[in-house]
């Protein structure tokens, strides 16, 4: 039975808004203990750690937080891994999960008892959280895909916001003849496979996938085939900046916002970056968004990425640590981190914050044309083997992109052979 | 007794971190190249293969793409670094306030981690706004809007420029300390006799700095070929493949890959190739040694 209710949740409520769901375990029986959390540092946590001394007066719990840049991060978290017992908490990335499964545990039993409502989290952001059947983490960090693009070069040329592929090369061109700047800004260098980030939709959109029903390889598809070439081709029809060959999803984002380019299909929570005057020329009225172009005739798609937060395995505090994830996945919090006008945070992992008509209206809409592409988004099933495999595919997309290697077929062949070949 | 047994207690703290530190980790990864161990799997080693993970090595296309591309870099390098050092410091074994002050300056480039270079010179070189991109382009039109870090051979050849310029200044300061040891009598004559410059440099400089130049060959060949932190920075082994050095290689086999019973064998092949060359050059600084006292 829980009866303390978290100083967070009586602030809100005299406020207004929405009630805190979670609720402090009572008795407070994790009194004194000590929780040390290993976060990748983001803007997002660092409010969460802003507002966690209601979690800790609620519980008597305390909580430590770390912080690794991303770079970094899937090495600490192999470190921790190996050597173990310094952490009690950790974020890991949708891609990383598998291959760290020694270093999280269940945490089915402890969130059920805490009445966290599981589907309030879209499917595509959730099932990173099961580990063979079993609940390892909760998403608290999660992402689509959205084209933003320059309102007022769009409008100097004449062209609406693309809503297919085809479209977006037409404006591109139609942009690049009236203005020095490219027309969209997309990554093909090598980093933890952010140029399969985009390629994905093509692939999808084309009716291909990565792999088929048996497991095998078949991105070396007709389909995966023209996605690939479609996607070089950008390049070669000179619509991206000089240079895209080596450009990393930073790099695309630094291009946009220094002007250079039109467009730019990337994470929603870089929508943060792009009008912040320490960092980027552009006004808020220059940039717009849209959701990402689908292919022609096919159904619109996103990629989704997704941070969850689990238990680790040596964590001599699994109670306190699974009470702290209860109230880091709490919806109330997420919303407040939202809405706080001196932050500028847009990420939501909950369907109820997504639809939210508050949340909707501080943001322009971008959290409802979220949740609709998270409605029909599955996610992608990244195995033991992911790393390597995306290792492959993001050479096999920069050899082509820099011309290393010319033959889409050939390069995706041979691709498709070294997945297989995985020991 | 107690007199003779002194210096080797005095040594048994160094010996412990050197065991510690040094011989059980080479140790533990060479019986570790012989297991089975991925590290999604299990945290603890599994079981001996044998020589499978050798053997895999030699049949694996990116395996023989590193060792290619890290050949290639190291014979660049190592060749550029060496004949920059030999130059500079021919240049700057005069004494006087200018020569002092470049050879402070010169510290410089050596005293800047590698990561940071890898990091300054991608801006630098980036199309859109890189310093280096921009100017090359003002200078030579020709240059204008070359995507440098995008094309294998440049991105190679950009690598390379990171480390010469890392690595001559610590070279050179090891040529500066040869040419000192050189008596200067034998130039004077040379030069009353009336010989030139390039005589003296090619025939009776070089020669004597024989020696320290095949000790910089062996130590910036070593460290060639443990080139790691620019790559991750600069290039991230790409394009495509161009740049993936067998360091580069291990670390994602290891790291990324979590096969830690192949990267061990890959780091033990790597540790190989440099004992090979360094035991090498060592039979050769010995012979030239022999010769010279004969």
């Amino acid at each position: 039975m829980k009866l303390f209710t978290s100083a967070i949740a009586i602030a809100a409520s005299l406020y207004g808004a929405q009630v805190f769901a979670w609720e402090a375990t009572e008795g407070r029986p994790y009194e004194g203990q000590t929780v040390n959390v290993l976060a990748v540092k983001s803007s997002q946590f660092e409010a969460h750690e802003a507002r966690v001394a209601a979690f800790e007066e609620a519980t008597g719990i305390d909580v430590v937080y770390d912080y690794v840049p991303f770079p970094n991060m899937k090495e600490a978290l192999t470190t921790e891994m190996v050597a173990g017992g310094e952490y009690d908490v950790v974020s890991v990335m949708d891609q990383w999960v598998v291959s760290l499964r020694q270093l999280m545990a269940p945490i089915g039993p402890g969130i059920e008892a805490q009445g966290t409502d599981l589907g309030d989290f879209p499917a595509a952001h959730m099932r990173h959280g099961m580990l063979d059947g079993e609940l390892i983490g909760l998403p608290v960090r999660g992402h689509v895909q959205l084209l933003f693009y320059r309102a007022d070069l769009l409008e100097a040329a004449g062209v609406t916001p693309p809503q297919t592929w085809q479209e977006m090369v037409t404006a591109a061109k139609a942009i690049q003849s009236s203005t020095d700047a490219a027309g969209i800004a997309l990554p093909y260098g090598k980093l933890n496979g952010q140029n399969l980030m985009v390629w994905m939709n093509l692939l999808w959109g084309k009716g291909g996938d990565l792999f088929g029903a048996d497991g095998n390889p078949i991105f070396n598809s007709d389909a995966g085939i023209a996605a690939t070439e479609t996607y070089v081709s950008y390049i070669n029809e000179e619509i991206v900046p000089a240079g895209s060959a080596v450009f990393v999803e930073q790099d695309a984002v630094n291009s946009f916002k220094q002007g250079n380019s039109a467009m730019l299909p990337v994470w929603w929570w870089v929508r943060s970056q792009l009008t912040d005057p320490e960092q980027s020329t552009l006004t808020p009225e220059q940039v717009g968004f849209t959701a990402l172009p689908a292919v022609d005739g096919a159904d619109r798609t996103t990629y989704t990425n997704t941070w969850i937060f689990g238990v680790t395995q040596e964590s001599d505090v699994k109670d306190a640590a699974t009470e702290f994830l209860g109230w880091l996945t709490d919806p109330a919090l997420e919303r407040e981190v939202l809405l706080d006008p001196e932050l500028s945070e847009v990420v939501a992992v909950h369907m109820s914050n997504l639809t939210d008509p508050e949340v909707n209206a501080r943001w322009g809409g971008m959290h409802q044309a979220a949740a609709d592409a998270l409605a029909t988004a599955e996610g992608v099933e990244f195995g033991d083997n992911w790393p390597r495999i995306a290792l492959i595919l993001e050479t096999a997309i920069s050899s082509l992109a820099s011309g290393e290697e010319s033959d889409v077929k050939a390069a995706l062949d041979k691709a498709a052979k070294d997945i297989a070949a995985i020991r | 007794m107690k007199d003779r047994l002194l210096p080797y207690w005095l040594l048994i703290p160094a010996f412990i971190i050197v065991l510690a530190t040094t011989i059980y980790p080479l140790a533990y990864s060479f019986i570790t190249s012989f297991r089975d161990w991925d590290l999604t799997e299990s945290r603890r080693p599994g079981g001996f293969v044998g020589v499978e993970n050798y053997a895999y090595a030699a049949s694996e296309s990116a395996f023989l793409n590193s060792l290619w591309v890290t050949t290639v870099f190291v014979v660049t390098s190592v060749i550029l670094t060496v004949i920059l050092a030999v130059a500079l410091a021919l240049l700057l074994r005069r004494t006087g306030p200018m020569h002092t002050f470049t050879r402070i300056i010169l510290i410089l480039p050596f005293a800047m981690s590698p990561a940071l270079i890898g990091v300054s010179y991608r801006f630098m070189f980036n199309p859109e706004f890189g310093v280096l991109a921009q100017g090359l382009g003002a200078v030579f039109p020709a240059l204008q809007g070359v995507p440098w870090l995008a094309d294998p051979l440049l991105a190679m050849g950009i690598l390379v420029l990171t480390d010469v310029w890392h690595w001559t200044p610590y070279m050179t300061f090891m040529c500066l300390g040869g040419l000192a040891s050189i008596p200067r009598e034998t130039e004077e004559a040379a030069r009353i006799d009336g010989a030139s410059n390039l005589r003296i440099i090619f025939g009776i400089i070089l020669p004597q700095m024989r020696g320290v130049i095949l000790v910089m060959a062996v130590l910036k060949t070593i460290f060639a070929l443990k080139m790691f932190d620019q790559v991750v920075t600069l290039t991230g082994g790409g394009p495509g493949t161009s740049t993936e050095t067998l360091a580069y290689f291990i670390f994602n086999v290891g790291f990324r890959w979590f096969d830690m019973g192949y990267a061990s064998a890959l780091a033990w092949i790597l540790t190989a190739i440099m004992m090979f060359i360094s035991i090498w050059y060592v039979r050769m600084l010995l012979s030239e040694r022999k010769m010279a006292t004969a």
